[in-house]
């Protein structure tokens, strides 16, 4: 007599599972990052941040990119880069770059809407969240303390190369430190009642306390170090003397991650938290 | 008399003079220099490309319709991206060489002295629509994985870089051309005058030297391209972008797109000698 009601229930939960299944296998339900795959990721861009540094370092600090009164460009106020990173957002914002979860522009006001069909990114991230923007903060540090560190003093007239390698390299600093904002849900989804009570109180120390493993940050730091002795060396057929010349100083890369890179990935995370459950 | 016999003279050593302001800049050794350092910025660039699968989309002109302009979503971001970068003056810096030529915008900001160590018939040797060809047609479905991850913009942000780096690199042709000529004028002006291509290309053509570079962007391709974790040293075999397609790059395209892009250079030098009338002949 009690098989009936157990049967019925049994079957309830084997719909709801099979409910879940389903929307976690089907694109736009967000369930494509996990800590892994997230783990992954910015491990990869890594690489992609080093390159953009060694590429950087090609060029002397080549100063007249970043003096608004050199350009002088007609209907255009600012530096050379400005006018190179604003209009190569807007070309990329036409072009459908924004509607990937994972871009944040630079100059997002009056951004131009994308002109090309609606790709179905996975709409991972919290709404209330997913928009917050500090590229204001990582270009003052990119042009006031990264460069200085980076770019040898001098002049070779490239200025608008400059402005383009400048911009790949911003791009992929602000991609990284933006991911905290997948990294922060992901976390989140994992063990949200570790977090819930912490976000309502406001606890901004407490949940940075969460987030911080100084024995990862510290490894990451020195994977960054190895791969930019790697990727800085310059390779030659002839012998292992290589070892001794270098495209760049591969301790800015370490200072880079842990001067700025980790510390602003995680306070992206904490802001990201903070409005999660609005 | 008299007249005839110092003019040339006067243009002779006009011609070294500015000869010697420009040769500070290029030199065969800066060139071989600079060829080098381009390897990685080719390498990098591949392997950035090879983060996105192939993207299709981005090469179809029917995928998008971006209003008030024709073409695939490649086109319009290389062309807006070129003819901004024109305006910032990307394109006054004669190693650089557009994509898209036509309609270029003026740069719009100071003009920057460049050395004008080239001559300006042989400047003009623009060969980025064979590029263009090899790119699409043989390169890119060698090292790219099939598939679509929607990241179509960011797809054609990345071929066009990698586009620019090799560009850059058959271009500086025209560079390592006039260099050698400089150098040593007198195993270049007879082939030149007798239009003796294919003794040209042998006189450009060091094997030794080019079989060093393929085995160097090999190698540089599994230093770069390798998975570096604290763990262990080099983890063999897994590479970001496959060894050997950028040494066949090398190899098939960019040594001997280098070399055509110098032999022209040399036939079209002819045209602007000037030092001797007596010598000059016209040249298609």
């Amino acid at each position: 007599m009690h098989r009936f009601p157990l049967v019925i229930l049994l079957l309830i939960i084997c719909a709801v599972k099979c409910r879940m299944a389903k929307a976690e296998q089907s694109p736009g339900s967000g369930n494509v990052y996990t800590l892994a795959s997230v783990r992954e990721d910015l491990i990869r861009q890594e690489d992609t941040i080093i390159y953009g540094l060694i590429e950087r370092a090609k060029f002397p600090s080549n100063s007249h990119t970043y003096d608004a009164k050199y350009a002088q460009i007609p209907g255009f106020c600012g530096s050379l880069v400005e006018f190179v990173v604003k209009n190569t957002e807007d070309i990329q914002a036409k072009a459908g770059r924004y509607k990937n979860p994972e871009e944040n522009p630079f100059f997002p006001e009056n951004l131009p809407p994308s002109s090309v069909p609606s790709y179905p990114f996975p709409q991972f991230l919290h709404p209330g969240a997913a928009s917050i923007n500090i590229n204001k903060s990582i270009w003052k540090m990119y042009l006031h303390e990264l460069l200085p560190l980076l770019a040898t003093s001098g002049d070779d007239g490239n200025y608008a190369q400059t402005a383009a390698s400048d911009l790949s390299l911003l791009q992929a600093v602000s991609k990284r430190i933006h991911y905290g904002k997948f990294v922060a849900e992901v976390k989140f989804r994992d063990a949200p009642e570790d977090y819930e009570p912490l976000i309502r109180a406001k606890d901004r120390e407490g949940l940075m306390k969460l987030l911080t493993f100084t024995s990862v940050e510290e490894a990451v730091r020195m994977r960054v170090e190895k791969k930019a002795t790697v990727f800085g060396q310059e390779v030659s057929l002839d012998s292992n003397e290589d070892n001794e010349k270098r495209k760049f100083d591969p301790s800015v890369a370490s200072r880079l991650y842990k001067n700025w890179v980790i510390p602003l990935t995680k306070e992206v995370q904490v802001e990201y938290l903070l409005r999660r459950l609005g | 008399m008299m007249l005839r016999f110092l003019l040339p003279l006067v243009v002779l050593a006009s011609c070294k003079e500015s000869n010697k302001m420009a040769k500070a800049q290029y030199t065969v050794d800066s060139a071989r220099a600079s060829l080098v350092r381009q390897e990685d910025t080719i390498i990098f660039a591949l392997i950035e490309r090879a983060r996105f699968p192939l993207n299709s989309p981005t090469y179809n002109q029917s995928y998008t319709s971006i209003p008030q302009f024709q073409g695939s979503l490649l086109d319009f971001v290389i062309s807006n991206t070129e003819a901004m970068q024109s305006k910032a003056g990307r394109y006054i810096n004669p190693e650089e060489n557009p994509f898209i030529p036509t309609n270029l915008p003026p740069s719009v900001v100071p003009r920057y002295p460049f050395s004008q160590f080239l001559h300006p018939a042989a400047a003009l040797i623009n060969m980025n629509k064979e590029i263009w060809k090899l790119y699409f047609n043989e390169l890119l479905p060698m090292f790219v994985a099939s598939g679509d991850d929607g990241n179509y913009a960011q797809t054609a942000v990345t071929d066009l870089m990698l586009l620019q780096a090799i560009s850059r690199r058959i271009h500086y042709g025209k560079f390592v051309a006039e260099a050698k000529f400089r150098e040593a004028p007198q195993g270049y002006e007879p082939l030149i005058r007798g239009r003796d291509r294919e003794a040209l290309m042998k006189l450009l053509t060091s094997v030794r030297v080019e079989e060093m570079v393929v085995k160097r962007v090999e190698k540089k391709a599994m230093v770069f391209g390798q998975e570096v974790s604290l763990d262990h040293d080099v983890k063999g075999g897994t590479y970001k972008v496959d060894p050997s397609v950028v040494s066949l790059l090398y190899q098939k395209w960019l040594i001997p797109l280098t070399k055509t892009v110098e032999s022209r250079r040399e036939c079209r030098k002819i045209k602007t000698l000037n030092y001797n009338p007596s010598f000059v002949k016209r040249i298609d």
